[in-house]
């Protein structure tokens, strides 16, 4: 099948800057791009279990006689053609329905919330609830365009970092881009981590496509994230830690998303991308 | 940890995955008590609304308080809850059909607050609609929690409806009735248990908060021949009302929507509309349900012109009310016509036949009732039980059956979709189980997909096509450019028949030349009625499957065939 990038555009110039780093994961990634242009500032997302109703900023609405235009032209520059989602099916009439069956989707850290948090690293809670329920990765995307020539994963043992593991050993697969894994080592050591990829049956294929695993024993998280290149595109998996560690203190995704400026691919609970 | 972890998540919860359907069945309880309750809260702060502006109703300005009403109400839709959709029952029905019930969660106080705001400032709707979608949103919002299937969650969310419906009229048989005939549009032995377990915890909690009252006591109506004849003549009658009211409804909104006002301000004009209607004719205001029972006890005094205008003036003040940005349901308006046209129709039968020994008035009030009710929604059996629950007897079972049923008959002859499934299926969007639409929705195209053909390039020998032909099971061969992937056309077998056995043509022909181009294709997106349409109307019985010029493989009649069969035994098998 086509595999393809969801991207909602918004007509402005960070709407600019969030297409353009969805023309170049497309390219480097080798996928499609679907644009949907919004028509009305609601639109809902029916996933297996859960229905996710998207409010999107007026930003969204700007200049709609000229979006289409600038898309393509952005598309264009990138030497790609893009498609046009139109939706067909509609809850109510103002209330389009957005297929989910998409490979990667794009959202700036927030759809729903003013675009001035953005900068500040804040993940709205619609873009929660679609890592939360998607079986596509969501590609969140810095405030500026910013290209990525190595891809690092953050690996910390969990189901849904095996999960990012995977897309990240297919990205790198797909790229040829030099792939690292990032793991701040907190419980046991080295050996407990690589029994998690042996018996998640990656231990070839982590011999063969990553470049280098580097553990941290020493150091707080945030200081050793310092390590991390500055062109790397991040694969993480959400809510990356044990139950306990999610309510009180937040999760991994959360730490990294609020420090890192670099883009994300967030692999989340019902992610089957990788498999 | 692993003890905290299973026990977290409702779905984990061990005990009620014992039995699915002992699951549904306490499910349907709960879901049904909470939509009860949703719908006696609703119903009790309708009341107090109504009272305490009663005093005020007879100031000149009182005009402004239905269109403030109206206005702060899509306003909190709008602006708060972030839902101006709809009035509720056909986004149920739809998120049944299409959605496997799938609703959102804020739907399931959304709609109570906003139509308490609505008709409680004394916009002419009723607040069944809104406790419908309350206790439906409930339903799907529980069993998202148990991550219930689809089926099952369909269930839950007809357990609201029915709780809903039965908690708010105190009719468990109609809640249930309601539910299969209007919302599911299926009755299978899955489903019907828990919805009349739903529809029992509903009833039960409104005669526990607000005591066993029937709606509209009545005296006994002793209905004799001529008056069972004569509810033919009201059948046409409350058909005809029904007609002008979907007509009125959906016209006003056209109307509105054309308005260049935000929505707030268009809900306040229709607001002030029918508080000026309602200055003058305050039968409008409100549910209306007051004047219901003043109708059938016989107590309505005025006469057939002014009855007839009250009728005009309730469709009117209805159409601004609901059409114009405010929110309710049509059930209440609907009684509060239907009663009014009854009382119409008995006034002109005694002008006619003055002489002629007519049963009580309130009788024929009440039977235009169920005749209004089954001729909107188009559902008989809907309006027969509920106005025999709501009225507290059987004594006019008889005319009751015939005034329904022949009004929604009169209304399907004229108009085939009801008011509520009018727009779901102009957009092609109801699709009730075991239909052809709704198994060929539940089909994609990635799922039918034939991914097993041979792609060949256009400057191929014919001789060396012929090889991969022997080893190839399949007739269509995709010719693509070899440097770029992209889809030129197709090579079908018949094409090559003619330089098949004419050996001396194999290294003179390439297939560039051979292949058909610009032929029919379909997109992975496109809905497979749509396909099956295009294989008609071109005789064709495959077709290749193409995104972004690249072939993704072909899609034929025959595998949707075997793959329609299959799903419409899911969908129509009893569990």
């Amino acid at each position: 099948m086509d595999i393809r990038l969801f991207h909602i555009f918004r007509n402005t110039p960070l709407g600019r800057e969030t297409l353009l780093q969805s023309l170049y994961f497309c390219q480097k990634v080798g996928t499609s791009l679907l644009i949907y242009i919004p028509q009305h500032t609601k639109f809902l997302m029916y996933f297996e279990n859960d229905v996710v109703q998207v409010d999107l900023d007026s930003s969204y609405l700007t200049a709609p006689h000229n979006a289409r235009r600038h898309a393509e032209e952005l598309a264009e520059s990138c030497g790609m053609v893009p498609s046009f989602f139109t939706p067909k099916h509609f809850t109510a009439s103002t209330l389009p329905d957005i297929p989910t069956r998409f490979e990667f989707m794009c959202c700036p850290r927030s759809i729903s919330d003013l675009h001035s948090k953005i900068g500040l690293g804040y993940i709205g809670p619609r873009v929660r609830r679609i890592v939360k329920s998607a079986r596509f990765p969501v590609l969140m995307t810095s405030g500026a365009h910013k290209e990525w020539r190595r891809i690092t994963v953050f690996f910390g043992g969990s189901a849904n970092a095996v999960k990012a593991l995977r897309l990240g050993l297919r990205i790198g697969q797909k790229t040829g881009y030099p792939l690292d894994l990032f793991t701040q080592v907190e419980k046991g050591d080295e050996k407990d981590y690589r029994a998690v990829v042996a018996s998640a049956g990656l231990e070839a294929a982590v011999a063969e496509g990553v470049h280098r695993w580097r553990f941290f024993k020493e150091g707080s998280f945030e200081e050793n994230l310092y390590e991390v290149p500055h062109d790397a595109l991040l694969i993480v998996g959400a809510f990356g830690h044990g139950v306990i560690r999610d309510v009180i203190f937040g999760n991994m995704m959360e730490k990294i998303q609020s420090i890192m400026p670099n883009n994300f691919l967030i692999a989340g609970p019902h992610c089957t991308a990788g498999s | 940890m692993r003890f905290w972890k299973s026990w977290r998540y409702p779905a984990h919860w061990p005990v009620p995955r014992l039995d699915d359907r002992l699951l549904l069945i306490l499910a349907g309880a709960v879901v049904g008590t909470s939509s009860g309750l949703a719908a006696v809260a609703l119903n009790r702060s309708l009341l107090w609304m109504l009272k305490s502006l009663m005093a005020y109703r007879h100031f000149w300005w009182s005009f402004l308080m239905p269109a403030a009403g109206a206005a702060l109400s899509s306003l909190f839709l709008e602006k708060i809850v972030k839902e101006g959709a709809g009035h509720g029952v056909p986004e149920v029905i739809y998120s049944v059909s299409r959605r496997g019930g799938l609703l959102r969660f804020r739907s399931s106080y959304s709609r109570l607050v906003s139509s308490f705001l609505t008709i409680g400032s004394g916009g002419s709707a009723g607040p069944e609609a809104p406790v419908v979608m309350s206790g439906a949103a409930i339903g799907s919002s529980i069993a998202r929690l148990f991550r219930l299937n689809e089926r099952q969650r369909v269930t839950l969310v007809g357990c609201g409806a029915a709780g809903a419906i039965s908690s708010i009229f105190n009719a468990p048989i109609a809640g249930l009735v309601f539910t299969v005939e209007v919302v599911l549009g299926e009755w299978t032995a899955l489903n019907i248990v828990p919805i009349a377990i739903a529809s029992v915890a509903g009833a039960q909690i409104s005669r526990i908060l607000q005591g066993n009252q029937i709606a509209f006591a009545h005296r006994q109506f002793p209905v004799d021949l001529l008056d069972s004849l004569a509810t033919v003549g009201l059948a046409a009658f409350t058909a005809a009302a029904s007609i002008l009211l979907t007509w009125a409804l959906r016209r006003s909104h056209g109307v509105s929507t054309r308005l260049p006002l935000p929505l707030w301000l268009r809900a306040a004009c229709g607001g002030a509309v029918v508080g000026l209607i309602g200055f003058f004719f305050p039968v409008v205001i409100g549910e209306g349900y007051h004047w219901i029972r003043e109708m059938i006890e016989g107590a309505f005094v005025s006469g057939f012109g002014l009855a007839l205008l009250f009728v005009l003036a309730k469709i009117t003040a209805t159409a601004f009310t609901l059409g114009w940005g405010g929110s309710g349901g049509i059930f209440a308006p609907c009684l509060v016509i239907g009663s009014l046209v009854g009382l119409t129709y008995h006034r002109l039968l005694q002008i006619l036949w003055p002489a002629a020994d007519w049963i009580n008035e309130g009788c024929f009030a009440l039977l235009g009732m169920a005749g209004l009710i089954s001729g909107m929604l188009q559902a008989p059996l809907t309006g027969i039980f509920l106005i025999t629950e709501i009225t507290g007897g059987y004594g006019v079972i008889l005319p009751l059956i015939i005034v329904s049923t022949l009004s929604t008959t009169i209304c399907h002859y004229l108009e085939p979709a009801s008011f509520y499934l009018k727009e779901l299926v102009e957009r092609g969007q109801l699709l009730r189980p075991g239909t052809d639409g709704r198994v060929l929705t539940d089909l994609s195209v990635a799922e039918l997909l034939e991914k097993d053909c041979i792609a060949v390039a256009p400057d191929m020998l014919l001789g060396d096509f012929i090889e991969i032909l022997q080893k190839s099971r399949r007739n269509y061969f995709p010719v693509e450019d070899p440097a770029t992937g992209t889809f030129l056309g197709m090579v079908h077998l018949d094409d090559i028949r003619p330089y098949l056995f004419n050996a001396g043509l194999y290294h003179a022909v390439l297939l560039g030349q051979i292949m058909k181009t610009g032929i029919e294709t379909v997109h992975p997106d496109d809905d497979l009625p749509e396909i099956l349409e295009r294989m008609d109307a071109n005789r064709l019985y495959s077709m290749p499957v193409v995104a972004n010029e690249r072939f993704l493989g072909m899609i034929s009649k025959a595998t949707l065939l075997d793959r329609y069969r299959k799903e419409l035994k899911v969908q129509t098998t009893l569990q």
